[in-house]
């Protein structure tokens, strides 16, 4: 079992009787995490996607409170005080704020850009009101790191906007995941610029997975996605069938428009 | 100016010693160091249907047998910039596969797992490179999504002591570290050895792979490589890239392909084209001292010998510690 894959399958077969979540629950580990695979006892940074698919399945509030709890208590390795100091002062090799902090992708390494959008999007979606205390200040942090580490020209990669004074170039389907993350905060300029050069990027693109991830995002954001469909149901090749993962994400977002989105979380 | 010419003066002090000193102790299984290596500079002035004979020839001068292997050419695809030197050349790709071919292989697959970029697809088909290897029914696969295993480190130099392999690594008989010669803003230089940072699995480790950052990039790629065999490398030196690299840098000619049986040599061979010391450069030096030889006393150049450049390959402050004198 892989995780990634898994969890897309599952969201995009959510209403289907096949959809069977238990694969997912027997796979959570002690802490409330989940590894990246099967055989994976260390967590993954994709517990937010995990959660966030409990939720849309609508079931087992015991494994989703324990993969909260987890995603609340993990936080990436800038956070800590030490190397705060660090990336303030003798590590100034990438612009980033350390003090905006979100999710790693491992333990003991630094935030980066999907595993953090993928914790938002399912803490908001399990916190939906009454975010006190813990909550609200990991929302908040883990937003504040997206805007802080987007590309300059709008836009997100991996989560290194500038290095050495370069500002570097936005992937799509980082992008996508991101803008998901902040859909609901108010449209600044980052938002805005960033929605045009998805829109603008989309329409060029003829690689499934993020063909299929813009199309998710601009749905969210309530933009016209039809002819992206279109050409997304043209531009899969047979091989890519062969990617499960891809599959999924091409699936959900064909049908987001019928089924819905399930990555349009309220704020 | 003073004082930032001392600041930076000490960061790269502070950088050389800081990527010095957990290479003092040896942590490695074996010497396997052989007596002697060899490389092969060839000239080539352009990517075209030519380079298949250029390294065919190249080829030969290493009585290479991959007679009923299975070959895994692992060339350095990082992303799609329009315009920018980035990428090991399809064509150089493409060629090598027909040589490898043509020697006998039972099979040859391409593989790549991208750092940043999680849409391998996405690369290989804005760069070109999936339509040519369609073309020659070459397959593809991504390292990021394979299938792994948990495999123990044969050195110990980042106290990782497993990584999670793909698959497609392991079951490989004859694996060709293909290169594109770069500077890099992390690790000073990307050649046959960095370049196998492509074979940790996004999967597992994200996108980038940060785990290997943060237990030491030098010490990481002496373990990695340490681990999993690099049997021949085939380094894109045609157009390279120096100053801000592995991305933002600026395309710099070499004209260049430099081939070898041993990734130490070929890594210092292209250090020295680059006007870089290779015994500065931590991940070489460190190697040197039981995977393969760096010393131009221990190198066979079966071709040209290696050249002093003209001017020396820009780099990022805070590596030019590695500048030859």
């Amino acid at each position: 079992m892989a995780l990634e894959p898994t969890c897309l399958v599952l969201m995009a077969l959510r209403q289907e009787r096949c959809a069977d979540v238990q694969v997912l629950l027997n796979a959570q580990q002690s802490d409330g995490s989940w590894g990246s695979f099967a055989s994976d006892d260390e967590a993954s940074g994709l517990t937010g996607l995990a959660l966030l698919t409990l939720n849309t399945l609508g079931v087992v509030p015991r494994a989703a409170t324990q993969a909260a709890n987890w995603l609340l208590e993990t936080k990436g390795r800038e956070a800590n005080w030490p190397w705060r100091w660090k990336f303030r002062t003798t590590d100034t090799r990438v612009n980033l704020d350390p003090d905006k902090f979100g999710w790693p992708w491992e333990a003991g390494t630094c935030s980066w850009v999907v595993p953090t959008a993928f914790a938002l999007l399912a803490l908001k979606h399990s916190f939906p009101s009454c975010r006190n205390g813990k909550i609200a200040h990991r929302i908040e942090r883990g937003v504040e790191m997206l805007q802080d580490r987007a590309c300059p020209q709008g836009g997100w990669n991996a989560g290194n906007g500038v290095v050495y004074g370069t500002p570097m170039a936005p992937h799509i389907d980082a992008t996508a995941i991101a803008l998901l993350a902040l859909r609901g905060r108010p449209k600044n300029r980052l938002i805005h610029r960033s929605l045009r050069w998805l829109e603008h990027q989309a329409g060029l693109c003829r690689a499934a997975w993020s063909l299929a991830w813009s199309i998710l995002a601009l749905d969210a954001y309530e933009l016209p996605v039809v002819t992206l469909q279109q050409r997304l149901a043209t531009v899969v090749e047979p091989h890519e069938t062969c990617d499960t993962a891809t599959l999924a994400a091409v699936a959900l977002a064909l049908d987001c428009k019928v089924a819905g989105n399930s990555f349009k979380v309220a704020e | 100016m003073i004082r930032i010419a001392a600041h930076a003066g000490s960061l790269g002090f502070a950088a050389r010693a800081a990527n010095s000193l957990p290479f003092l102790l040896p942590r490695y299984d074996q010497d396997r160091r052989p007596a002697r290596s060899r490389v092969a500079i060839l000239p080539a002035t352009e990517y075209s249907g030519m380079l298949s004979d250029v390294l065919s020839e190249g080829l030969k001068l290493f009585d290479l047998n991959v007679a009923g292997k299975s070959v895994l050419l692992k060339p350095n695809l990082v992303d799609y910039i329009p315009g920018a030197a980035i990428n090991t050349h399809l064509l150089l790709i493409v060629a090598a596969a027909e040589c490898f071919r043509r020697f006998g292989a039972k099979q040859v697959i391409v593989a790549e797992g991208p750092g940043h970029q999680r849409d391998t697809r996405l690369v290989l088909r804005a760069t070109g490179l999936e339509q040519h290897l369609n073309e020659q029914r070459i397959p593809f696969v991504d390292l990021n999504r394979d299938d792994v295993a948990k495999v123990p480190l044969r050195a110990d130099y980042s106290r990782l002591k497993h990584l999670w392999l793909p698959r497609t690594v392991l079951e490989a008989d004859f694996i060709v570290s293909m290169p594109k010669v770069k500077t890099h803003h992390w690790s000073g230089v990307t050649l046959s050895m960095k370049n196998m940072f492509g074979v940790v699995p996004g999967v597992k480790y994200g996108w980038p792979k940060n785990l290997l950052h943060w237990r030491g990039i030098q010490q990481s790629i002496v373990d990695l490589v340490a681990t999993v065999p690099i049997h021949f490398i085939i380094a894109d030196a045609i157009v390279c890239m120096e100053g801000n690299g592995p991305l933002a840098g600026t395309a710099r000619r070499l004209d260049r392909i430099v081939l070898s049986d041993d990734p130490v040599a070929a890594d210092a061979t292209c250090a020295r084209l680059m006007g870089l010391a290779p015994e500065r450069i931590p991940h070489i030096s460190a190697t040197a001292t039981f995977m393969g030889n760096s010393s131009r006393d221990l190198i066979d150049y079966l071709a040209e010998a290696p050249h002093v450049p003209d001017r020396r390959f820009d780099l990022v402050p805070g590596f030019h510690y590695l500048y030859a004198d």
